[in-house]
């Protein structure tokens, strides 16, 4: 079974408390369909498990399929900047059809960014070093695809259904002594 | 320990939304048919016209008879194929959004497919036979022969089903009598009761049904139990429900992720007996290879809500309670 590698630590965008049992990290691609169709299905499990849920999100843009998978993965670095990458992480896999530079630059606005600080931080190379890091862990850590999911460091090769994905993320977390 | 009851149908109220799309929809539907069956009326006038004279008289009824003259197809009333077609696609027509009706309001548990199918067909089918029949008391005597030799049996999945069939036929009856006037309001009166009776869930509840229909206006209704859930009124979007608004949101069913159910029971129990108006308990998951699970039907407090709820299980049950899954939200 592959392991996740490098672990979750301060470099990544997580949310949810450190001392949660059970640590669930995703590697996502923005334009990929089946990531947007387990979206809401990990927003659901950020509320039912509450404090016992910590969430990752590392990307994996697959830029041979996905054009605008790169530039969307760079938007959500450059919201991050500006303190927004959760609400530019879920507003792009909310509307995964408006992905152009255009539509970016859209979504900075409507989220209340600073559209020329996050247009000339688009182009940094700092993201894009990020981007490439976090496409090396996933290849390290054995993702073949989009989305890989990894509950507490273990890949998880079940289906991509809310029932199923509940039922692993509850054993994770019934596996830790509190 | 006390366990409150509830009944599916008022967890199902969280669903319960007509937007304002939908009303849109239906009355632009009303108006487009209208003024087609309108058209088709002045385009093959129903019995004959007299004679058209060249110029319109001065009066509007005869201004309206000698417009139809002008336009008409056939003047001196059309063939009885033609009328018949004319009436079955007036009856398909109003039909159709009982059909929607229909499917708007029935759960996937209570769909009938070949029932949505039934309703639109039945109409047309009636009207034929009234346009064979017509004023024959021969062949309507026939028809009661033939009706009373072919045993038509069928059960139902609701009962309330029965409704949309005498609705069905209630159009194709008026239509095949030419009253499409009729058809169109029983079909109006019939969509809008029942999205109102579906929306506003009457009578689930007795304290609410009882406080709407036997109390003075004037009385307040925060005394009775059940009539603060009152849910918003129709056609408010298509929006989410707001749980302090329409107390829809405050239902749901709750998959409860525990280490051992039976260690895990009294404490989620002690919860839901704090903060859920009901409760009951549906399932209960457990065994070798299984993650523990407990189901519950739930309607939170007012002064909770669904969320405090969830996070109340999770903070007073811990360690036991590791996640509460809403499923349906």
């Amino acid at each position: 079974m592959s392991t996740l590698s490098p672990p979750v630590s301060e470099r990544d965008h997580v949310v949810g408390p450190a001392d949660a049992r059970v640590t669930l990290v995703e590697y996502g691609d923005f334009e990929c369909p089946y990531c947007g169709a387990l979206h809401p299905v990990v927003q659901a499990a950020r509320k039912s498990f509450g404090g016992n849920l910590r969430f990752a999100f590392r990307h994996f843009p697959l830029r041979s399929s996905h054009p605008h998978a790169l530039a969307a993965a760079k938007a959500a670095e450059a919201a991050g900047e500006q303190g927004k990458f959760w609400e530019m992480y879920d507003r792009l896999y909310r509307r995964q059809t408006e992905l152009t530079d255009t539509d970016l630059e859209r979504h900075a606005r409507e989220l209340g960014l600073d559209v020329d600080r996050f247009r000339g931080s688009l182009g940094e190379r700092a993201h894009e070093v990020r981007i490439r890091e976090d496409l090396a862990s996933a290849s390290q850590s054995g993702a073949k695809g989009t989305p890989s999911l990894f509950i507490n460091g273990e890949f998880y090769e079940g289906p991509l259904e809310r029932e199923a994905i509940f039922a692993a993320l509850a054993r994770a977390a019934l596996a830790v002594v509190p | 320990m006390a366990q409150h009851r509830m009944s599916s149908e008022t967890a199902r109220t969280a669903a319960r939304e007509i937007g304002r799309l939908t009303v849109l929809r239906l009355t632009a539907y009303y108006v487009m048919v209208g003024i087609l069956i309108m058209c088709l009326s002045a385009l093959l006038p129903l019995g004959s016209i007299g004679p058209i004279p060249a110029e319109p008289p001065a009066d509007m009824q005869g201004a309206i008879e000698w417009f139809k003259g002008q336009v008409a197809v056939f003047p001196m009333g059309a063939p009885v194929w033609l009328d018949a077609l004319f009436q079955m696609i007036a009856a398909f027509l109003l039909v159709l959004p009982l059909a929607f009706v229909y499917v708007r309001t029935r759960t996937r548990v209570k769909f009938d497919h070949s029932l949505v199918q039934t309703v639109i067909v039945l109409p047309i089918v009636v009207t034929a036979i009234l346009v064979v029949v017509r004023d024959s008391l021969a062949l309507a005597f026939s028809l009661a022969g033939i009706v009373a030799a072919v045993r038509f049996r069928n059960t139902l999945k609701e009962s309330g089903d029965a409704v949309y069939i005498f609705g069905s036929i209630g159009i194709g009856f008026a239509t095949g009598i030419h009253a499409i006037s009729v058809a169109g309001v029983l079909s109006v009166v019939f969509v809008v009761v029942e999205l109102a009776l579906w929306k506003f869930d009457f009578s689930a509840e007795f304290e609410r049904t009882f406080a709407r229909l036997c109390l003075p206006s004037s009385a307040d209704m925060t005394d009775v139990p059940g009539y603060r859930d009152e849910p918003a009124p129709a056609g408010n979007g298509a929006g989410q429900a707001h749980p302090d608004r329409d107390g829809a949101g405050r239902s749901a069913l709750l998959r409860i992720y525990v280490d051992q159910v039976d260690a895990a029971r009294p404490k989620i129990e002690a919860v839901l007996e704090r903060d859920a108006k009901r409760w009951m308990l549906e399932q209960i998951v457990a065994g070798t290879g299984n993650t523990p699970q407990l189901t519950y039907r739930v309607r939170a407090k007012k002064s909770v809500g669904l969320d405090a709820l969830r996070e109340h299980l999770l903070r007073d049950a811990a360690p036991h309670v590791v996640a509460a899954d809403a499923p349906e939200s």
